[in-house]
C-alpha cells in the first residue's frame, strides 16, 4: 500500500471514531431530555395530558344588524346548522369529504371553495363544508355519523336579508373569506362560515359590525365528542347601526322604477339624510351568501343592464340640461347675465362653420333666463355660457361639489370629471376650444356627474344654498356654520324657472305635476345623448327614440325638490337609455316626491294619535 | 497497463460469484432495520385505532418494494456506482432544476416533480447523489490535496448549488441535513479543524442575512420554538402538544393502543413526522430507549461496514449515508422533544411515508453493498487500477 493511502486510511480510521463520539454526545442529550420530559417532568405532563381533553372552539359573534329610519330590519342574522370538517381528525378527508356529498350533495364551486380553505388553514382548524342545513339534513348527518369521521355539526349564525333586492346597493352584502382576504386583522378568520362585508354598509362598515369571537372550551371523550362545556366566553356582537333610509320610499322609487335601468336618490336638503337610495335593476344580495353558481353569476354578469353596479356610487353621467341651472348661476352671480335680458333662439347657434342646434329644430323665438329653463331652450346657455366663460362655470360647478365626493360615510364613491382648460391640455394635449364651452354649457361634452353630486347640487338650490353632507347611517347633525354658496336672490330666479319647469303649461315637465294638498313640486330634466347625431341622420330626420336600440337610445334624467315653498326633499331620477328626460324620468320622480309628503302627513297623524 | 490486464484484474478481483456476494452480505445490519420497520407497522396500526388501514397495509407494501430495492443494489457491481456517480448526481441536480421551473406545489413548497406515472422528490435523491457524487471526488484524494483550498472548491460547489435550490423551495431540513452530511464527509476525509471552526464563525456572521431571507412560516417556527407559549393554539401548538404526549408517557408508557394524545387527534401529524411522540406516549421512556438502541446498532453497523471496507470509495460513501442517516434520527428526534425547530424531518423507517423510505432503503443498498464489496480494489479514476 503506498504511503498516501496509509495516512488516508488512518485518519478516515481517526476522524470515523471523532464522530462516533460526536454522535454519542448527542445521544446522551437526547436519552437525557427524554428522561427529563417522560420522568422528571412526568407528573406535569399528565396534568396537562388530562386539561388536554378539552378542546377550544371559536364561536360566532353576531354581526350588527341594519335597520332603516323606521326600525324595518334590513340585515339580520338567522340561526342555523352548519356541518364543519376537521382536516387532522379524519384519516381520510377526502374521502370523508365524499362521504359527505353522497348525504348532502356541493356543487363544484362549493367543493372548489372547500378545497381552497383546507390549504389555506391549519389542520385542526374546522372548515364550514355547508351551512343552513335542513332538520332533515343534520338527523341524516347523525344518523351516518361512523362514516363522516371529522365532521361535526354545531349552530352558527347566517346573514339574512328579508328585504332582499330592495336595498341590496345601500347594504351591500357579506360572502365567505376567500385566498385574497388573508390579511384580515383578526382571528375571526380562522372561524368556519365567517363571511366579511363586500360591498355597501356592510363593506363600508365592516368593522363596526363584525364583532369579536367568544370561545367555547369542551370537554371531549376518548372518540372525539363532546362530553361537556367546561368554559365560555360570549361572543361579543357588534354594533347596530340605523340608516337614514325608509324603505317604503324605497319600495315607491323601486315599483316606479319597473324594468329600467337607473338610479334614484332622494335627501332631505337641510341634513344631507339619503332616504331613498336605489340602484335598478337590483340583485338578491342572499345570493352570495353561498358560493354563487356560474350560471347565476353569467347571467347577473351578461345583464346589459348591470344588475351588480351600484349605479348611485360608481354611475357618471353627463347631467344634461339639469347643469343649466349651475350655468345661470354661474352668469347671475358674476353679473353676467341680466335676468329680464332676452336672447333669440332661431334652433342653432353658428360657431365658425359648426353650427350647435337647440334642441327644438323650430326655436324658441326671444327668451329671458326664466323662460329658458322652464322651456331647456339650448341656444340661450349656447350664448351666454360663451359669454360667462369656462372659468366661472367650473367655479361654480365646483362650489356645488361636482368632482368631489358627496358622502360621509360610504366608501367606493366615483368623483366624476369637471374638465377645464388645463385638464384639457394635460390629458388630451389640445387646446380648449369655444365649442367645449357651448357643450359644457348645456351640460354634455367631457363634464361627468354622479347622482349623488347632482341630487345634493338640488338640494344646496332648495335649501338657500346650503350644500348639505350626505350621509345613510343616522348620525348627529354636525354644528358646523356653513355659507350659503351663492345669493338667495339669484337662486329665486333659478328656482322660479325650477317652479316653470312643472307648473307652467310650457314647462318640459308639465305632466308630471302634482298638488298633494297644496304642495308642489319643482324641478329641471335632461336628455343626454350617448351617441353623436351625425349630420347625414340630422338631414334624414331623426329617428324616433323607442325605433333605436337600447343601448343607444338618451338617458333620462329628472332633478327636483319639494314642496315648492319650504323644500324639504330633493330627489334625482336617472332612466338609463330612457328617452326623454320629462316622459321617462319625471314621472317616477314625481310619485316617488308626492308619496314621500304622503308618508310625512300619514307619520305626523300617527305621532299626534299615539300621543 | 494494458487494457487486457485491467480486463483481467476486473474478471479476477471484481466479478463475485453470488454465492460469494451473499456471504458478504450483512445480514445483522438488516434485522436492525426490520425491527425499527416492525415497530413502525405497530405504531401505525395504533394509529389507525387498531387498524391495519389505513396506514399500517400502505407501509407494509412500501416496505416489501423497498427491501426487493435493497436487494437489487446491493448485488450490483461497486465499480457501476463509481463509474456513473457524478451521472447520477447530474441527473439529480437537473430534476431539482426542473422542480424549480415547473414542480407542484404541495403544502406550501415546491418539492415534487410530477412525471406522469409517479411523483418524485429531487431533494430525496438529492440526499444519495452527492454522497456518491463527493465519494467519487474524495475516492483518489491524497491529503495534501484535501488540505489544499483550490482541491476543496469543488466539492464545496457540490453541495452548495442543491442546498440553495433546496432552500428556495423552500425546505429547511433537507437543506440542513445535505450541509451537515457533507461537512461530516469533509471532516472524515481530513479537511482540518481550524477550517470548520473558521467556517463555523463565519455561519454566525452571516445568520442575520439569512434570517431576513427565511419565509414567514420558516421565521415564525424559528420563534415559536424560542417561545412556545407565545402562540399554543397557532404556530406553537406542534410544539407544546408534542412535549406534552412525549412527557405523559412516563417510563413504562400508557400501553399498545392506550395513548390518549394522539388518540384524541391532539397530535398533528401523527403519523409522519411526530410518530415518535405516539410510540413514547404507549411505551414510555423504555420504547424509546429500545428504538434508540435498534438506531444506534444500525449507525455503528454503517461504520463498521466503511471502516472495514479497504477502497477510499466505499468507506466514503458508507460513511456520508450512515451519518445521512444517523441525522435523519437526530434532527427529528431534537424537533419533537422541543431542542429545535419544527423544520419538518421525519423519522427513518418509522415515519409513514414512500418517499423517504425509498431513500432510506436505496442508501442501505448501497451500503451493503459496499459491504459485499469490501475487499474490491478500484483505481483512482475509476475502473484503471494505476497502482
Amino acid at each position: 500500500m503506498s504511503v498516501w493511502k496509509y495516512e488516508k486510511a488512518r485518519i478516515i480510521f481517526l476522524r470515523t471514531f471523532g464522530i462516533v463520539g460526536l454522535f454519542g454526545i448527542i445521544s446522551l442529550i437526547l436519552i437525557g431530555r427524554l428522561f427529563y420530559l417522560q420522568i422528571m417532568q412526568r407528573e406535569r405532563y399528565l396534568f396537562l395530558a388530562e386539561k388536554n381533553r378539552t378542546a377550544v372552539r371559536l364561536t360566532m359573534p353576531e354581526r350588527g344588524k341594519i335597520y332603516d329610519k323606521n326600525g324595518i330590519v334590513l340585515a339580520d342574522n338567522k340561526k342555523v346548522f352548519q356541518a364543519v370538517l376537521i382536516k387532522e381528525q379524519t384519516p381520510d378527508f377526502q374521502k370523508t369529504l365524499n362521504n359527505f356529498k353522497k348525504l348532502i350533495p356541493l356543487d363544484e364551486e362549493e367543493e372548489s371553495r372547500i378545497i381552497k380553505e383546507f390549504k389555506r388553514k391549519r389542520a385542526f382548524m374546522p372548515v364550514q363544508l355547508k351551512d343552513n342545513l335542513t332538520k332533515e339534513q343534520v338527523v341524516m348527518l347523525h344518523l351516518n355519523a361512523p362514516s363522516l369521521e371529522g365532521i361535526q355539526i354545531e349552530e352558527t349564525l347566517i346573514r339574512h336579508y328579508p328585504q332582499k333586492e330592495l336595498t341590496a346597493h345601500i347594504v351591500g352584502y357579506v360572502s365567505l373569506l376567500n385566498e385574497k382576504d388573508s390579511e384580515i386583522e383578526s382571528n375571526l378568520a380562522d372561524l368556519a362560515g365567517y363571511r366579511i362585508g363586500r360591498s355597501g354598509i356592510e363593506q363600508s362598515f365592516e368593522e363596526s359590525l363584525r364583532g369579536e369571537p367568544g370561545f367555547r372550551k369542551t370537554e371531549i371523550n376518548a372518540m372525539g365528542r363532546t362530553v361537556s362545556l367546561m368554559q365560555e366566553e360570549k361572543s361579543v356582537p357588534g354594533i347596530d347601526l340605523h340608516l337614514t333610509i325608509d324603505s317604503r320610499l324605497q319600495k315607491t322609487a323601486l315599483d316606479a322604477m319597473g324594468d329600467e335601468a337607473g338610479a334614484v336618490v332622494v335627501i332631505e336638503v337641510k341634513t344631507g339624510a339619503i332616504r331613498v337610495f336605489l340602484s335598478t335593476p337590483s340583485f338578491d344580495p342572499n345570493l352570495f351568501l353561498a358560493p354563487i353558481s356560474q350560471k347565476k353569476w353569467d347571467s347577473l354578469m351578461n345583464n346589459q343592464k348591470k344588475p351588480l353596479q351600484n349605479k348611485v356610487l360608481t354611475g357618471t353621467y353627463s347631467p344634461g340640461s339639469i347643469f343649466k341651472l349651475i350655468v345661470g348661476l354661474a352668469g347671475l352671480e358674476n353679473n353676467l347675465i341680466n335676468p329680464l335680458g332676452r336672447v333669440y333662439c332661431n334652433g342653432a347657434t353658428r360657431l365658425g362653420n359648426q353650427l350647435f342646434h337647440c334642441w327644438k329644430k323650430e326655436g324658441h323665438e326671444s327668451l329671458t333666463l326664466q323662460e329658458a329653463i322652464r322651456h331647456s331652450c339650448d341656444v340661450y346657455f349656447y350664448e351666454t355660457g360663451q359669454k360667462i366663460g369656462v372659468e366661472n362655470i367650473v367655479e361654480m360647478a365646483k362650489k356645488f361639489g361636482f368632482g368631489l365626493t358627496t358622502l360621509t360615510d360610504l366608501i367606493g364613491e366615483k368623483t366624476g370629471l369637471v374638465p377645464s382648460a388645463e385638464w384639457k391640455l394635460a390629458t388630451k394635449n389640445e387646446a380648449w376650444r369655444t365649442g367645449d364651452t357651448l357643450n359644457l354649457s348645456i351640460g354634455q361634452g367631457f363634464l361627468l356627474t354622479t347622482p349623488l353630486q347632482l341630487v345634493r347640487a338640488i338640494g344646496a338650490i332648495a335649501n338657500h344654498g346650503y350644500l348639505p353632507d350626505l350621509h345613510v347611517v343616522e348620525a348627529p347633525n354636525s354644528d358646523e356654520e356653513k355659507e350659503p354658496l351663492v345669493n338667495e336672490e339669484n337662486l329665486n330666479l333659478i328656482r322660479a324657472g325650477m317652479y316653470d319647469v312643472v307648473n307652467h303649461e310650457k314647462g318640459t315637465a308639465y305632466s308630471s305635476r302634482f298638488n298633494f294638498e297644496g304642495k308642489r313640486m319643482a324641478g329641471k330634466t335632461a336628455t343626454t345623448q350617448v351617441r353623436r347625431i351625425s349630420l347625414k341622420e340630422r338631414e334624414e330626420g331623426l329617428k324616433k327614440q323607442k325605433d333605436m336600440v337600447w343601448e343607444s337610445r338618451d338617458h333620462a334624467l329628472f332633478a327636483a325638490y319639494a314642496p315648492t315653498g319650504k323644500p324639504k326633499y330633493a330627489i334625482i331620477v336617472i332612466v338609463e337609455h330612457g328617452g326623454g328626460g320629462s316622459s321617462a324620468a319625471a314621472p317616477i320622480a314625481s310619485k316617488i316626491l308626492k308619496e314621500a309628503l304622503r308618508l310625512d302627513q300619514e307619520d305626523a297623524k300617527m305621532k299626534k294619535g299615539g300621543n | 497497463m494494458s487494457f487486457f490486464k485491467d480486463r483481467n484484474c476486473y474478471m479476477k478481483n471484481y466479478n463475485l460469484s453470488f454465492k460469494e456476494k451473499w456471504s458478504g452480505f450483512n445480514w445483522y445490519l438488516l434485522i436492525a432495520i426490520c425491527l425499527v420497520i416492525g415497530i413502525s407497522l405497530g405504531v401505525l396500526y395504533s394509529i389507525g385505532g387498531g387498524s391495519w388501514s389505513p396506514w399500517a397495509s400502505k407501509q407494509t407494501v412500501r416496505f416489501l418494494i423497498s427491501l426487493f430495492c435493497l436487494f437489487v443494489l446491493a448485488f450490483l457491481n461497486l465499480r457501476f456506482f463509481m463509474r456513473y456517480a457524478y451521472w447520477i448526481y447530474g441527473i439529480a441536480l437537473i430534476s431539482l432544476i426542473a422542480v424549480e421551473l415547473f414542480g407542484h406545489i404541495g403544502m406550501g413548497a415546491q418539492r415534487w416533480l410530477n412525471l406522469g406515472i409517479m411523483q418524485i422528490q429531487p431533494s430525496e435523491c438529492m440526499k444519495i447523489a452527492l454522497v456518491l457524487a463527493l465519494a467519487r471526488y474524495f475516492h483518489g484524494a491524497s491529503l495534501e490535496d484535501v488540505r489544499s483550498i483550490k482541491f476543496m472548491i469543488p466539492p464545496a460547489l457540490m453541495m452548495l448549488v442543491p442546498v440553495l435550490l433546496i432552500l428556495k423551495q423552500p425546505d429547511l431540513g433537507t437543506a440542513m441535513m445535505l450541509v451537515f452530511a457533507s461537512m461530516g464527509i469533509f471532516f472524515v476525509v481530513g479537511v482540518q479543524i481550524w477550517k470548520f471552526l473558521l467556517l463555523f464563525l463565519m455561519a454566525a456572521c452571516a445568520a442575520p442575512i439569512i434570517w431576513t431571507n427565511l419565509h414567514g412560516y420558516q421565521r415564525k417556527r424559528v420563534l415559536t420554538f424560542l417561545n412556545p407559549e407565545s402562540d399554543p393554539l397557532g404556530a406553537g401548538y406542534h410544539i407544546a402538544q408534542s412535549k406534552i404526549t412525549l412527557g405523559s408517557g412516563g417510563f413504562w408508557g400508557k400501553g399498545f393502543m392506550q395513548g390518549t394524545q394522539s388518540r384524541l387527534s391532539f397530535i398533528p401529524e401523527k403519523q409522519t413526522d411526530f410518530i415518535f411522540t405516539v410510540l413514547a406516549e404507549e411505551f414510555g421512556l423504555f420504547g424509546g430507549i429500545i428504538l434508540y438502541s435498534l438506531y444506534m446498532v444500525i449507525i455503528a453497523y454503517g461504520f463498521i461496514i466503511a471502516l472495514k471496507c479497504t477502497n477510499f470509495f466505499g468507506k466514503i460513501l458508507a460513511i456520508g449515508l450512515t451519518i445521512n442517516f444517523a441525522l435523519y434520527v437526530f434532527i427529528n428526534m431534537a424537533m419533537v422533544m422541543g431542542l429545535m425547530p419544527v423544520v419538518g424531518v421525519p423519522l427513518p423507517l418509522m415515519s409513514y411515508g414512500g418517499t423517504a423510505m425509498m431513500t432510506l432503503f436505496i442508501g442501505f443498498g448501497l451500503i451493503e453493498c459496499v459491504a459485499i464489496n469490501k475487499e474490491m480494489v478500484i483505481g483512482r479514476l475509476g475502473s484503471i487500477d494505476d497502482e
